[in-house]
């Protein structure tokens, strides 16, 4: 008893300081309009990825179907995540997170609150232990990776001299998250060139999740993928270590004199990867959070929300490939008609990878 | 004949490296692949071995003075924060200085507490490495960088590299020079070309700091054995009384070898966090390789010819299993440790030590075995052959090392 007293007090002597800093209910709607409360990640606005796809779909929401908003970003090491899900949800009849961070706070979170709606960016909300979702009221955005990366794998068969191509996953046995990746590239690469040689490689293995923040080992890889193997495009699903795979890109290149390119993923890299390598990333694989943001908000206020992972595909555009720096602006009619077979279910995309 | 161990050094390190690369190339030829000896092998080798090195010979000079630093890992942090950040705000060479300077002060801070105050070097060590992540994370939280989160940095800067012109190609001006080295490596001599691509993937695209660490080898030969300041410096650490008595300010000495050791520790982390390596500050990017240092130290027999045999040995293994897609580079590296044990075996046996030369024989007997019954080897195996090799070591090697004599010892002025 004392102690939920004490929890409480610190609650509230919190929240009065991030309700200053939330923007207070904004937008077109009246009262009964729902209310949207977004939590960033760490960073917030103008980080150039997930955080400002979400805040766009937010705001697309916002003009087109009139809800509120109010948001909120964690401090700078994440530690009162639970309070502002907590603070959010006192206001909003929806409250939607962004990245897989918020998966365990979510979930505590919307179980003291069931009569609001979660939804967490990047994550099943899959309760590990029953395999079940965590409530009712608990949905997770995850995204068709394999299509997007389908999209992407053609798109590096396409561009290919060598007819080498490589791939980079960060930590493998994620319960089959990256592979998921590796599955769609191969097939889209296939797809294109049944001949295409494609070497695969993954920085570490589960539980060992260094493979996600090690530059270093990343381009190390690369480098081994352009030097050794022949290879002149090479897509990464290693989030940070991703970074060593454009400058070893560069470095190829500029050493070779014959240029490589990499390709990104979960944002449009090209404009968030620094200047100095944009030159050499050929196209990103996208995740659209704010589709996901958007679709999910519509879905709450038509009655539609449904528990668990809320899949975002190719038909909704949830995933999709960059044109930035206009490199594969010749073959986008190509990779147009692939997604088009892909939506009406010609071609099926595998979510394992082909050996 | 003279024995070969009193042979001088720079007579005796030349066969090593024959040696070594004799055994590598026989080893591929066996296993039919070429990876074991291709430029691309030596140039990530020294990528890896650098840092290792930086932190070894950091380790050398503080402990040839007497002081244990185990705190190289804290200052070698401390060197990927202020290396980026110096780099990012002034300019690349700035990042280099910084990353020396935070080192410096991490050093400082180390010497003050077990010179000055006679701190457990251990426990001083410990700390420091304790509290770098805390203030590299701090001073993340502080700085003013756009894109400068609390645990990265944005793309970081470098000083660049270069190639070595006449033998590999390098430019001259405008002038492209003849490539010798990859002329010779291109015409599949047994051994000759072999040696030829390793010496070239040595002084291909080597970026600056690789050239400065390698000088630094002999330059700290001449500085600690050649000169007067060497010769104070390594009484501290042998026999600090004596040196007393001749009229040496220990305290000093101590303090320039710890503060020189830090400054070596955080040039490593420059190099991890700098394009050489990461490209970008990453909390936690420094992997143990500090820790690594000590053990190339110690591998090395407190010399700095060892320590840069280690730090290659060490490195060695680690650029090839990144770069080893299919697993078949290592499964030649089998066959060259079971012919580096049976060496061991040999070496050991004829100096009487017949435990040990049983243990490496029967080791190296289970790796021919591993490498008859496999085609190729786990990436599991992969990633951790590179400690497995530095326990090797350290087993093997241990009782044959000589440390500084007061190493870790805390001493007091006035004891003479």
């Amino acid at each position: 008893m004392k102690k939920s007293v004490r929890y409480l007090a610190g609650l509230l002597a919190l929240a009065m300081v991030v309700a200053a800093c939330g923007d207070e209910g904004e937008g077109p709607g009246g009262d009964d309009a729902p209310h949207v409360g977004l939590v960033f990640d760490i960073g917030g606005r103008g980080d150039q990825s997930f955080n400002d796809a979400a805040a766009a779909g937010l705001d697309k929401a916002v003009a087109e179907l009139g809800v509120t908003k109010s948001e909120a970003s964690p401090n700078d090491d994440g530690s009162n995540r639970a309070e502002l899900l907590q603070l959010a949800a006192d206001e909003s009849d929806i409250v939607i997170a962004v990245g897989f961070l918020f998966e365990g706070d979510a979930a505590a979170v919307a179980a003291e609150n069931p009569e609001v709606n979660f939804a967490v960016v990047d994550t099943p909300m899959i309760n590990g232990e029953t395999n079940e979702p965590y409530s009712d009221n608990t949905a997770g955005l995850v995204f068709a990776e394999h299509e997007g990366s389908f999209l992407v794998g053609a798109a590096a068969a396409l561009k290919s001299e060598t007819g080498v191509i490589g791939f980079i996953g960060g930590v493998s046995g994620m319960g089959g998250l990256i592979e998921k990746f590796e599955a769609g590239f191969v097939a889209g690469a296939r797809a294109v060139n049944p001949d295409i040689e494609i070497v695969r490689q993954y920085i570490t293995a589960a539980p060992d999740f260094d493979g996600f923040v090690a530059p270093d080992r990343g381009r190390e890889i690369a480098l081994s993928m352009y030097e050794d193997n022949g290879a002149d495009i090479i897509y990464h699903a290693a989030g940070l270590s991703g970074s060593g795979l454009f400058d070893a890109a560069k470095e190829f290149s500029e050493a070779s004199g014959s240029k490589v390119w990499a390709i990104g993923v979960d944002s449009d890299q090209y404009n968030t990867a620094g200047d100095e390598v944009k030159d050499y990333i050929l196209t990103s694989m996208l995740k659209r959070v704010d589709v996901a943001v958007f679709e999910i908000i519509k879905a709450h206020i038509e009655g539609n929300f449904a528990s668990g992972p809320q899949e975002y595909d190719l038909s909704v555009d949830g995933v999709g490939y960059a044109t930035s720096g206009g490199f594969i602006d010749d073959i986008t009619d190509t990779l147009d008609d692939y997604k088009a077979k892909i939506v009406s279910g010609e071609i099926e995309v595998p979510t394992t990878p082909a050996p | 004949m003279k024995r070969f161990g009193a042979l001088p050094a720079y007579v005796r390190w030349p066969i090593y490296a024959f040696v070594a690369v004799f055994v590598l190339t026989v080893s591929q030829n066996l296993d039919g692949t070429d990876r074991l000896t291709s430029v691309t092998t030596a140039q990530s080798m020294l990528r890896w071995a650098v840092p290792i090195l930086l932190a070894g010979l950091g380790g050398l000079y503080s402990e040839r003075a007497g002081v244990v630093n185990i705190g190289l890992e804290g200052m070698m942090i401390v060197g990927t924060w202020m290396g980026a950040w110096g780099a990012l705000k002034f300019g690349p060479w700035w990042g280099i200085v910084a990353a020396l300077v935070g080192g410096a002060l991490g050093g400082l801070l180390h010497a003050v507490a077990t010179v000055s105050f006679g701190v457990d070097h251990i426990i001083s060590g410990v700390a420091i490495n304790i509290l770098a992540p805390g203030l590299t994370r701090f001073l993340s939280s502080i700085v003013e960088i756009p894109g400068w989160s609390i645990t990265q940095s944005p793309r970081v800067p470098g000083v660049g590299s270069a190639t070595l012109p006449i033998l590999a190609g390098g430019k001259i001006g405008g002038w492209t020079s003849p490539d010798l080295l990859g002329w010779i490596g291109r015409k599949d001599w047994f051994l000759v070309s072999d040696l030829a691509d390793l010496a070239k993937g040595l002084v291909t695209r080597a970026p600056w700091v690789t050239i400065g660490a390698l000088v630094f080898v002999p330059f700290t030969v001449w500085l600690l054995w050649r000169t007067r300041f060497g010769l104070r410096l390594r009484i501290c650490g042998e026999y600090p009384a004596a040196g007393e008595v001749q009229g040496i300010n220990v305290y000093k000495y101590k303090y320039i070898a710890v503060i020189i050791s830090g400054a070596l520790a955080g040039l490593g982390g420059a190099f991890i966090a700098g394009p050489e390596l990461s490209g970008i500050y990453l909390e936690g990017q420094t992997q143990g390789r500090g820790f690594v240092g000590l053990a190339a130290l110690i591998f090395g027999n407190w010399k700095p010819g060892g320590v840069m045999g280690a730090s290659l040995l060490f490195g060695y293994p680690f650029g090839i299993g990144l770069r080893d897609l299919d697993g078949s580079a290592s499964h030649a590296l089998i066959l060259v440790s079971a012919v580096g044990l049976g060496l061991v075996a040999l070496s050991a046996f004829r100096r009487g030590r017949k435990a040990d030369a049983g243990l490496a024989l029967s080791l190296g007997a289970l790796s021919v075995v591993w490498y008859l019954l496999s085609d190729s080897v786990e990436s599991v195996w992969i990633n951790i052959f590179p400690y497995v090799i530095v326990l090797l070591v350290l087993v093997f090697f241990a009782q044959r090392l000589r440390m500084p004599a007061a190493d870790g010892e805390i001493y007091r002025r006035g004891e003479a």
